[in-house]
């Protein structure tokens, strides 16, 4: 009998142990990112933050533009035995196997930043609100040079023809634009790359010197831009009468320091901090299985010359 | 030089493609036939220019270096991060020509050493040096004063300093390829590794100098992007390697080594930039710029496929020894 209690008392106390432990044990969630570039190292560590302020532990994993070592990366967190993996896709169809194989293993998976096509592969998306952006940045535009007669040629930096965010940044950018039936958009690509649209900017305002304005799929190209119409001599700041209007999207130091001496008019800031809290407070749920809604944009905020100084907290690029 | 010596010259068929292309654009766009788009042109041209300098001799000698774009970015992330912290332009600009020279030292070095083939060499160090200007910039982008800007927006007798850059590095590298030892030999190691080593020629060395050059003109080339650009950007090098080799091979440069032309390969990087300039001065719809890139290159190097038919008939036929030149 003596011997029966003991036994008794030795489970009750291994199932109480056990249950402290599963409790304490840490959760771990997978971030598979795209490449390293300033806005993604800023949302990353805005998911870091989101993170650390809950307890979990991030395992980070970058493919560095590499899609097949993406999905050699995501493999590697399914036997890792992560709790949820966030992604940031190279190539959405490459990583496709990979995040099938995820969902099999029962490991949630939030895409964040890029959407994916296969609905099936993911249970969340968060991203920025890409047409609201490209809107705001358009719409600033469209009030700095409503007053203009005859035709108002806008030169439209695009990012990556392949890239949603670049596409529908533009698409909200060119609806923007709508309200001045006097615009006409000439769209010329850069990947996303500033040596291009240096090249780009120059060539367009050879073939068209009576260009009034200029839209940046991405702030950081306001440098190359910059150098373009100091070279031709019109980089006027703003208010003068023949100032360039020069918006963009992002939020990086390139797009703060431009807008501060007055060279661009206004910039859309992505809003990195909430995308990260978004992220985390979804992989939280997914874990919990707790039922989430699928698609989650958050909406950038605009600041121009005028009210830089206010917003300077919100702008995640300013003073680095 | 006669015309028959003319016809001989690798670059010509490059350079008669550049100037029909020139014919046409300046037919249909009349914003081509300008001085200041010419200038512009050329600006343009000049690093991938001044880094298909570099890349002739590497492929003459049979390799090839796909790390240059890294290099390229490393060199930026040091010069802009040493230009910040000790506010010193000529320690930034040594710092940078050096280890532009270091890299490409260490590339020659290995791929010598190991008995690596130049391009799984290459493709490691591409990681390498990336990961390295990634780390040392943690992956940030870092403005440069303007006023440092003259390397590559600045100007000298009234023509730009990137277009000085290009000629500087055209002239030592045509010198260097068709009237020293070094360009001999490198010709003669592209041509036959074999017969270069039975004949003792110094294989390594030439090698390892060839790798060399490619690193420094990839450290010059930086700098002047990185003042055109106004800043060091993360993404910046990404795929020029590509750019700079097609340049190359356009110029008329043999990619089994032995043959090439410094010149071509310079035409060849304006002749690249002629297409988007062409395509921008259009105000083309963006969703063709691919179509055009990839069916002007076909044309490109069809001209080319066509010259070297007409000087050696038997040029498509089975090739039974290798071609000397």
């Amino acid at each position: 009998m003596k011997a029966f209690k003991k036994l008794v008392i030795l489970a009750l106390l291994s199932a109480s142990l056990l249950g402290q432990w599963v409790m304490a044990k840490e959760i771990r969630i997978g971030l598979a990112v795209d490449q390293l570039f300033e806005s993604r190292v800023a949302e990353n560590n805005a998911i870091k933050a989101a993170a650390k302020k809950r307890g979990f532990q991030i395992i980070e994993v970058v493919a560095d533009g590499d899609a097949q070592t993406q999905n050699a990366q995501i493999q590697s967190l399914i036997s890792q035995r992560v709790d949820a993996i966030l992604v940031c896709a190279v190539d959405q169809n490459t990583i496709n196997g990979a995040l099938m194989r995820a969902q099999r293993a029962r490991i949630p998976v939030i895409a964040y930043d890029r959407k994916l096509p296969n609905e099936r592969v993911y249970q969340a998306y968060v991203g920025p609100d890409s047409v609201q952006d490209g809107f705001l940045a358009g719409q600033h535009m469209v009030k700095q040079l409503k007053d203009h007669s005859g035709e108002i040629l806008v030169l439209e930096l695009l990012g990556a023809l392949n890239d949603q965010n670049g596409i529908d940044r533009s698409k909200g950018f060119q609806q923007a634009l709508q309200a001045l039936p006097n615009a006409k958009i000439i769209s010329v690509p850069t990947d996303w790359d500033s040596a291009k649209a240096l090249a780009a900017t120059q060539n367009a305002f050879q073939a068209n010197p009576s260009i009034k304005a200029v839209f940046a799929a991405t702030d950081t190209q306001i440098p190359s831009i910059e150098t373009v119409l100091i070279g031709l001599g019109k980089a006027h700041p703003v208010g003068h009468p023949k100032h360039i209007v020069v918006t963009g999207v992002n939020g990086s130091n390139d797009g703060y320091q431009a807008t501060k001496k007055g060279f661009a008019d206004g910039i859309v800031v992505m809003n990195l901090d909430q995308i990260g809290e978004k992220s985390i407070a979804l992989a939280e749920k997914l874990i919990k299985k707790q039922k989430v809604e699928k698609n989650h944009v958050v909406a950038g905020y605009f600041y121009h010359s005028g009210n830089i100084v206010k917003n300077k907290d919100k702008i995640w690029g300013a003073g680095q | 030089m006669s015309f028959k010596l003319l016809f001989k010259q690798k670059w010509l068929p490059i350079a008669v493609a550049a100037l029909l292309m020139s014919i046409f654009l300046s037919f249909v766009s009349p914003a081509f036939l300008t001085l200041t788009n010419f200038e512009s042109v050329l600006v343009q041209a000049s690093v991938t220019a001044i880094m298909a300098v570099g890349m002739t001799f590497i492929i003459i000698l049979a390799g090839i270096d796909i790390s240059v774009g890294a290099i390229l970015f490393f060199v930026s992330s040091l010069f802009a991060q040493t230009l910040n912290t000790t506010g010193s332009v000529a320690l930034a600009f040594s710092a940078a020509v050096i280890s532009g020279c270091l890299l490409g030292t260490v590339n020659g070095l290995l791929i010598v050493r190991f008995k690596v083939t130049p391009l799984i060499t290459t493709l490691a160090t591409y990681t390498i040096y990336r990961g390295m200007a990634l780390h040392l910039t943690s992956a940030q982008n870092i403005p440069v004063p303007r006023e440092i800007g003259w390397m590559g927006n600045g100007s000298f007798l009234s023509i730009p300093v990137p277009v000085w850059w290009m000629l500087v590095f055209t002239v030592i590298g045509i010198y260097l390829l068709s009237q020293t030892r070094f360009g001999i030999y490198c010709k003669a190691i592209g041509c036959s590794a074999q017969s270069a080593k039975e004949s003792a020629l110094p294989i390594n060395r030439v090698n390892i100098l060839a790798y060399a050059i490619g690193g420094l003109c990839a450290a010059v080339a930086a700098l002047i992007l990185i003042a055109r650009v106004g800043g060091l950007q993360s993404g910046i090098g990404i795929g020029l390697e590509f750019t700079v080799i097609a340049a190359v091979i356009l110029g008329g440069t043999k990619l089994s080594g032995g043959s090439g032309s410094v010149a071509g390969s310079v035409i060849g990087a304006i002749f690249l930039v002629l297409i988007d300039n062409g395509l921008n001065l259009f105000n083309a719809s963006p969703y063709i710029y691919d179509i055009v890139r990839g069916f002007v290159l076909i044309v490109a190097v069809l001209v080319d496929r066509v010259s070297v038919i007409k000087n050696q008939p038997n040029a498509l036929k089975f090739k039974t020894s290798s071609e000397g030149n």
